[in-house]
């Protein structure tokens, strides 16, 4: 018995002392990451970008001269998990601001800790509306609210396609319901008319039966949001039945990231998607950013890759700009944020009912010649949309 | 000293939270008690009466989802959850008691484990009630101070171990271990085998309810995917159990603190990273291997294992 309790305390003490060796000379910084589990893929490419953006922060001199000094810890994007990670972040090691997390799930669990403990929480690529919709002062998104994710695509649809009917087709999740919901809206407002609207079991392996109902419904666009191997599974399985439609478009996330091109392969080209961001439009830094990523891991990174890259220089901005590195020093300054990045020009603005949100134009991207190509809207498109596109008999 | 050592832990436990704790430790601590008293309640339909039941998150998501709507629709305190819970959880244990309550054995863990799906799949699509996949969030918890989070869930958890104990050790306790041993030599006694692990399902139901409406009160949100998770919360009950010690009173609070405690302290090793699941896994194996009762289970082969450690 007392060999046991002695086992516990050691335990308990190695845990402890881990986690007050602090150097003066630095800046810590620890970043809450699914890096486990279904979300891991995501997780990743944010962990790299951040990585590449210390690097070069650290290259030129740091952050007023202090080192910025990574550490991730894993939350499996488990929200009882991700919360204790915060708790200890704000507790123990004293971090005056947290950035990170990727699922809705668990960046509503950090931002409700963040409000109550009064330390500014910067959202990088979680996109469900209510988030920022609390009145949070203290939690701050530069990505944009999923209600908005589609607006390019829908102005493309506008303009260009001009169809008369609309498929939704969305995986039972947060981020497919109000994906699949503001499409819907948005459908209506651009006087399309939506004549299906299906939700399917996210990790479903056949959608034909889904499909059938589709080919029957026979409608000019098909929508669909999804995550990685759903997008590519729906549209080899479009290609097997033959649907054809005047556009395929995704609604970002598993249509936006270079997976989806992998697997699906030849059904993928000319399918449109939403999107925050491509390396190949038109902003600055964009493109270097991009290559230095593909010269490490050789992959082109999406969306999430760029937000994540880009929310360490929003810190470094905010945080030479801080009056003094408290909480509240730091969410002043976060709060007069007005930077351009390699995602986006970053801006915390309160409007149509959210707070500390940034708002940003959308993009569409097409898959064309098995590459993702940015062609929407024509200021920082980089290629010419290919539209009508050919039906699935044309195709070789 | 054996009789008054659940006095000596409680009162231990109540005293931690005046030693100035972190909020972090906190969080652990509340973890580790609200998981307790899910092992526990799950070990009286489990551990005594033998009924393996892969789907307790079913109960945990019932519970949890009154008290979110009771907020979300009735503008009521979530914390009204809790009494309520009591009512609809013991309502959803009827109906599925009385639909998997006719298979025996492994036929009654699958049939548990569909439950526990099919329920996480309504809540998806009922979004008039439960708001589908978007969950619920309280606009605001009613404490940022986690004293009485914590006192709350440890008088669950005195409550639970209470209240089985009285049961295991009453004449109820009797019939549902003589259920476990041989449901079919149960019934030739006379006892009522259908009705006795409907009784244990019910209670079991109802302390893993209770629980959940605790969760949507500390944790302040909750979607379908967390609440009626299969791995994250079935599962892991049973773990809780298994690695404390099956039918033991003190199995499953031993099972909670490797459950949330030790895997914390493993997740945050430094440098470990993704490998955490691994070694964690690793861990448990082990302790199955070597003590398939439970730590608590199998205390004196633990025992015997240290002092031969000494000898050496």
């Amino acid at each position: 018995m007392k060999r046991l309790t002695l086992i516990i305390l050691i335990a308990f003490a190695l845990s402890l002392s881990a986690s007050t060796l602090f150097a003066a000379e630095t800046f810590d910084l620890v970043i809450p990451l699914p890096l486990t589990g279904k979300q891991a893929k995501f997780g990743e490419m944010m962990k790299r970008s951040y990585e590449i953006a210390a690097e070069e922060i650290n290259a030129k001199g740091g952050i007023k001269k202090k080192k910025l000094n990574l550490s991730f810890e894993d939350s499996g994007a488990k929200p009882e998990t991700a919360r204790a990670i915060v708790e200890k972040l704000i507790d123990t090691k004293k971090q005056p601001l947290i950035v990170g997390e990727y699922t809705s799930s668990c960046a509503k669990a950090v931002a409700a800790v963040a409000e109550e403990r009064k330390t500014p929480y910067l959202v990088v690529a979680s996109a469900d509306d209510d988030i920022t919709r609390q009145d949070y002062k203290y939690v701050f998104r530069q990505n944009a609210v999923n209600a908005h994710y589609a607006d390019g695509l829908v102005s493309f649809i506008k303009n260009v396609a001009k169809p008369k009917t609309m498929a939704i087709l969305y995986e039972s999740s947060a981020f497919g319901n109000s994906g699949a919901d503001a499409m819907e809206k948005d459908a209506q407002k651009i006087g399309v008319k939506v004549v299906l609207k299906e939700k399917y079991e996210a990790g479903s392996v056949d959608f034909k039966p889904l499909l059938s109902k589709v080919k029957a419904a026979r409608p000019d666009v098909i929508y669909m949001v999804s995550y990685v191997m759903d997008a590519s599974l729906l549209m080899k399985q479009i290609k097997e039945l033959r649907v054809d439609a005047k556009l395929f478009a995704g609604g970002a996330a598993g249509f936006a990231i270079p997976e989806f091109i992998d697997n699906a392969k030849d059904a993928a080209e000319y399918v449109v998607t939403a999107s925050l961001w491509c390396f190949k439009m038109k902003l600055p830094g964009a493109k270097e950013y991009a290559e230095k990523y593909k010269k490490l891991y050789g992959d082109y990174p999406s969306y999430h890759g760029a937000s994540a890259y880009s929310a360490l220089y929003v810190v470094k901005d905010a945080l030479e700009r801080a009056k003094s590195w408290t909480p509240d020093g730091i969410r002043d300054a976060l709060k007069a944020t007005n930077i351009s990045t390699a995602f986006a020009a970053i801006k915390f603005e309160n409007k149509e009912g959210y707070q500390n949100q940034n708002f940003m134009d959308t993009i569409v991207m097409q898959v064309v010649n098995g590459e993702h190509e940015c062609v929407y809207p024509d200021n920082v498109a980089n290629q010419k949309y290919v539209f009508p596109i050919p039906t699935w008999r044309e195709r070789r | 000293m054996r009789k008054a050592l659940p006095l000596i832990i409680a009162g231990l436990l109540a005293v931690l939270p005046l030693l100035g704790l972190s909020s972090y430790w906190m969080h652990i601590l509340i973890l580790v008690i609200m998981w307790s008293v899910i092992g526990m309640a799950w070990n009286l339909l489990g551990g005594y009466c033998g009924q393996v039941s892969f789907g307790h998150a079913a109960f945990f998501g019932v519970g949890a989802y009154t008290a979110g709507i009771l907020y979300n629709k009735a503008h009521l305190s979530a914390w009204w959850g809790m009494p309520l819970s009591i009512v609809f959880v013991t309502i959803v244990a009827l109906i599925i008691g009385y639909i998997c309550l006719r298979l025996r054995g492994p036929f009654f863990a699958l049939g548990t484990l569909a439950i526990g799906v099919i329920l996480r799949v309504t809540a998806e699509n009922l979004t008039g009630i439960t708001e589908g996949d978007l969950g619920i969030m309280l606009q605001e918890r009613t404490w940022i101070d986690k004293t009485w989070y914590f006192y709350i869930v440890l008088a669950l958890a005195v409550v639970t171990f209470i209240a089985v104990k009285m049961i295991i050790e009453s004449k109820l306790g009797y019939y549902f271990v003589a259920i476990r041993e041989d449901q079919d030599a149960a019934e030739s006694l006379g006892i009522n085998t259908t009705l006795y692990k409907t009784v244990a399902l019910s209670l079991s139901a109802v302390f893993t309810g209770l629980a959940g409406a605790f969760y949507m009160n500390y944790m302040g949100y909750i979607d379908p995917k967390i609440v009626f998770a299969l791995h994250d919360i079935s599962i892991v009950t049973i773990m809780v159990v298994m690695v404390g010690g099956v039918a033991t009173y003190w199995g499953p609070f031993v099972g909670a603190i490797i459950m949330v405690f030790l895997a914390e302290i493993i997740r945050t090793i430094p440098k470990l990273g993704a490998a955490h699941h691994t070694f964690f896994g690793i861990l448990l194996i082990v302790i199955i291997i070597f003590l398939p009762n439970g730590i608590v289970g199998d205390l004196p082969k633990l025992k015997k294992l240290l002092r031969i450690g000494k000898a050496a």
